[in-house]
């Protein structure tokens, strides 16, 4: 599961070697978003700091 | 600021970038030091802001090709920070040696700030957005070159963490390669 971000940026190089801009963005935004959702599960403790 | 000029610079950028994923790569394979879940998580941060450079290679330079860098490169510091703060008190520890004093996310966190600025001021000019000059549709050698580069990083980067994982999430303190036992 943590290696699908770098899969779906992987084929969204592959759509701009292919010249496909939009096929290109579309992966990248499934990417952004597995990798964001991803750091939330990661990211769940509460850190015991005073800011 | 020509579209050529644009085109260079972001491929020294893109060189950059795959710089760091090759020296991720190989303190992981060279020296052994397994990455973190959140380590993991800043190389996709910097395959997901390299690919808007990759983009303005291909396609010219774009206004939104740099936000996909910002963007990306925004999500990797955040994941960075999250890590600093993880380790900021003292007596509570560190992943990973440090390199020239810093550990590796503070360093991450230090490019993904720099790739921000950068591209603020990539974008201060918009003559590289006109398109008086006729694009080619082949890349030059250098630009081939980083795209090339970044994509066969981008895949070992991959490849590493279908290694180090298998199908899951991977352990908060890896100490071998789940795919193997």
């Amino acid at each position: 599961m943590m290696s699908l971000p770098f899969l779906l940026f992987a084929c969204g190089l592959g759509a701009a070697w292919l010249r496909q801009r939009a096929v290109a963005m579309g992966f990248w935004v499934a990417g952004m978003v597995v990798m964001l959702v991803l750091f939330r599960i990661h990211a769940s403790s509460v850190v015991n700091i005073a800011l | 600021m020509t579209g050529d000029l644009s085109r260079l610079l972001n491929a020294l950028g893109l060189v950059l970038v795959s710089a760091v994923l090759a020296l991720a790569l190989t303190d992981e394979l060279w020296f052994g030091d397994l990455p973190c879940p959140l380590c993991i998580l800043q190389r996709a941060a910097f395959a997901a802001a390299g690919l808007g450079l990759a983009l303005n290679l291909v396609f010219g330079p774009k206004p939104s090709h740099y936000a996909v860098t910002i963007l990306g490169a925004a999500a990797g510091a955040a994941i960075a920070m999250r890590q600093i703060v993880l380790h900021i008190v003292p007596s509570t520890g560190s992943y990973g040696d440090p390199i020239l004093g810093l550990h590796l996310y503070t360093w991450s966190f230090m490019i993904f700030a720099l790739m921000i600025i950068g591209c603020a001021v990539m974008l201060l000019d918009d003559r590289q957005f006109a398109r008086a000059e006729p694009i080619s549709t082949r890349l030059k050698s250098l630009p081939l070159l980083a795209l090339t580069l970044f994509t066969v990083l981008t895949l070992a980067a991959m490849v590493s963490t279908i290694a180090l994982c298998g199908a899951g999430l991977c352990p908060d303190s890896p100490e071998r390669y789940l795919l193997f036992e």
